[in-house]
């Protein structure tokens, strides 16, 4: 199943972030987006999962635009890990892991797998609440998981991690890829860019967008473009930071 | 059992009856539902608006509630009419909330709480004005009013058809109250229609709060010390969250409403008094809780 952005335009008030972008996502890619702060990644995520309207285009899912698609089944196919935090949650890591099954309807989850994969059986039973950052986030990257969407959006999902843990959830992206899912993620580092996605959206929150493979888009002028003067010196042209 | 029991009986047995079948039992039937009931709102709002602090006066319904009801009472008129009074002053002050601050409910509740809380401390200095220009001899049955009192309720069958309504709605959404407690983009993420569940829980607790308010007043407590305290204890999932608030709250309100009636006899107190009276030490003990 693929996702499809049709002549996507997304702007907030009178500012232009992305204008008349065609993208697909399709099984078996990972695609990085990156930009600077304020550019438009996450409510492009947001848009892509049909959570939030686009100002022109549209996003169709196997065809069929989002919005035609009842939440619940939707949910099945395409799952988004958004930035913010699961604060509000007062129960356990795994109650809260299990809702991820949310939207087969199940009468019990076994959650023991997701759990293990994520290094949480130890905390299975803690409150959430209760978690430093790092080991939220792979609590609510379990539930990701456990949605088993055929098409995974990631909105920033390095923070909180440490560097053991952003090479294991790199690894993830990829194995989970070549499984045969479509995987889109936001991140900052081009280093990891490089080394784990096929394909690259550069978002320069003007309207203006550059599509293509790390070795057309990663080179110091497009990164300076993209972030800024001096910001080239971040790209160590292929080598990555720690051994994955 | 307890509700029933507690206070003097006389001895003769067919006045003693009658006492028990005719007034006490009516009583402590309001009194389990209208705890329920507020139980139950406690749970739908903490969960709407994702916080253990919210309750179910919050958005200004007993504001509104008592505004009314005051009025009613200034005026003279008599009780059915005072109680209906309240519930459209509830009614009223929530449907103002929605109009001033639901437009953004399916991303952020936050306008909807503060029109709601604003809204509320409206109707506290309208409630105090009422009270500064009413007369004298009518100011003990509007401060019951107030402090939520279940010597009116007068439609225990009414409240009891709301409590079990009430219950089956609120237990058949209790699978997307729990995703509901994450993010509203999470939520939505997993397939949840954010916007109409939110307005479904807005309209229920509104609901169910503003029938206890027509009937007994603001009790207050019940709706955030109940569903806190099963919180604490570790009830979660809203599967059996739903429920528990329900028995809970119900039970509360039997026992805070027997001790209302006995501990001074032959004096009532206001049964709001002894449902913060009992609620606050409790919290405190269950917040010292590791």
């Amino acid at each position: 199943m693929s996702l499809f952005a049709r002549q996507l335009s997304l702007y907030t008030g009178t500012r232009r972030l992305i204008d008349a972008l065609d993208l697909s996502l399709a099984p078996a890619s990972v695609l990085g987006i990156l930009g600077a702060n304020g550019a438009g990644k996450s409510t492009l995520l947001a848009v892509l999962a049909g959570l939030a309207e686009p100002t022109h285009g549209r996003v169709e899912l196997d065809g069929q635009p989002l919005a035609a698609w009842p939440p619940a089944t939707r949910a099945q196919y395409l799952a988004l890990l958004p930035q913010e935090d699961a604060s509000g949650y007062f129960g356990s890591v795994a109650d809260f892991v299990a809702l991820g099954r949310f939207p087969y309807n199940e009468a019990t989850t076994d959650v023991g797998p997701w759990l293990a994969a994520w290094e949480l059986t130890a905390l299975a039973t803690r409150p959430l609440a209760t978690l430093s950052g790092g080991e939220r986030q792979r609590a609510r990257l379990a539930q990701l998981a456990a949605q088993d969407a055929g098409i995974v959006l990631l909105d920033e999902p390095l923070t909180h991690l440490d560097p053991a843990h952003q090479a294991a959830l790199l690894r993830w992206v990829r194995a989970e890829a070549e499984r045969g899912r479509a995987m889109a993620l936001t991140l900052h580092d081009p280093n990891w860019a490089a080394c784990h996605c096929d394909r690259l959206l550069f978002l320069h929150g003007d309207g203006r967008w550059q599509l293509g493979t790390p070795a057309d888009l990663l080179t110091p002028p497009s990164l300076e473009a993209l972030y800024g003067p001096g910001t080239a010196a971040l790209w160590q042209r292929g080598t990555p930071t720690l051994p994955v | 059992m307890i509700g029933l029991a507690a206070g003097s009986l006389p001895d003769d047995r067919e006045l003693a009856t009658q006492i028990l079948t005719l007034l006490r039992g009516p009583r402590v039937a309001a009194a389990f539902a209208c705890g329920g009931l507020l139980a139950l709102a406690g749970v739908l709002m903490q969960t709407l608006f994702r916080n253990p602090l919210a309750e179910p006066y919050l958005l200004g319904a007993s504001g509104g509630a008592g505004f009314a009801a005051l009025l009613g009472m200034a005026a003279g008129l008599a009780w059915p009419w005072v109680s209906l009074a309240a519930f459209a002053g509830s009614l009223g002050a929530l449907a103002l909330a929605a109009a001033l601050g639901g437009r953004l409910l399916a991303r952020d509740h936050t306008p909807l709480l503060l029109a709601g809380v604003m809204l509320a401390a409206g109707f506290g200095a309208l409630i105090s004005l009422v009270l500064s220009i009413a007369p004298a001899e009518r100011l003990p049955g509007m401060l019951f009013f107030l402090m939520g009192d279940l010597a009116w309720a007068d439609r225990p069958g009414l409240l009891w058809v709301a409590l079990i309504i009430a219950s089956l709605a609120a237990f058949t959404l209790a699978r997307r109250l729990d995703v509901l407690q994450l993010s509203p983009l999470k939520a939505a993420s997993l397939g949840v229609a954010v916007a109409p569940t939110r307005w479904l829980l807005f309209a229920l607790a509104g609901a169910c709060t503003s029938l206890v308010v027509a009937q007994a007043g603001s009790i207050g407590f019940v709706g955030l010390m109940v569903p806190h305290a099963l919180r604490r204890l570790g009830l979660v999932s809203h599967r059996v969250l739903l429920p528990a608030a329900a028995l809970a709250g119900g039970s509360l309100l039997v026992l805070a409403d027997a001790l209302a009636r006995t501990v001074l006899d032959p004096r009532e107190l206001p049964v709001g008094v002894l449902t913060a009276l009992i609620g606050v030490p409790v919290m405190l003990w269950l917040l010292r809780r590791p």
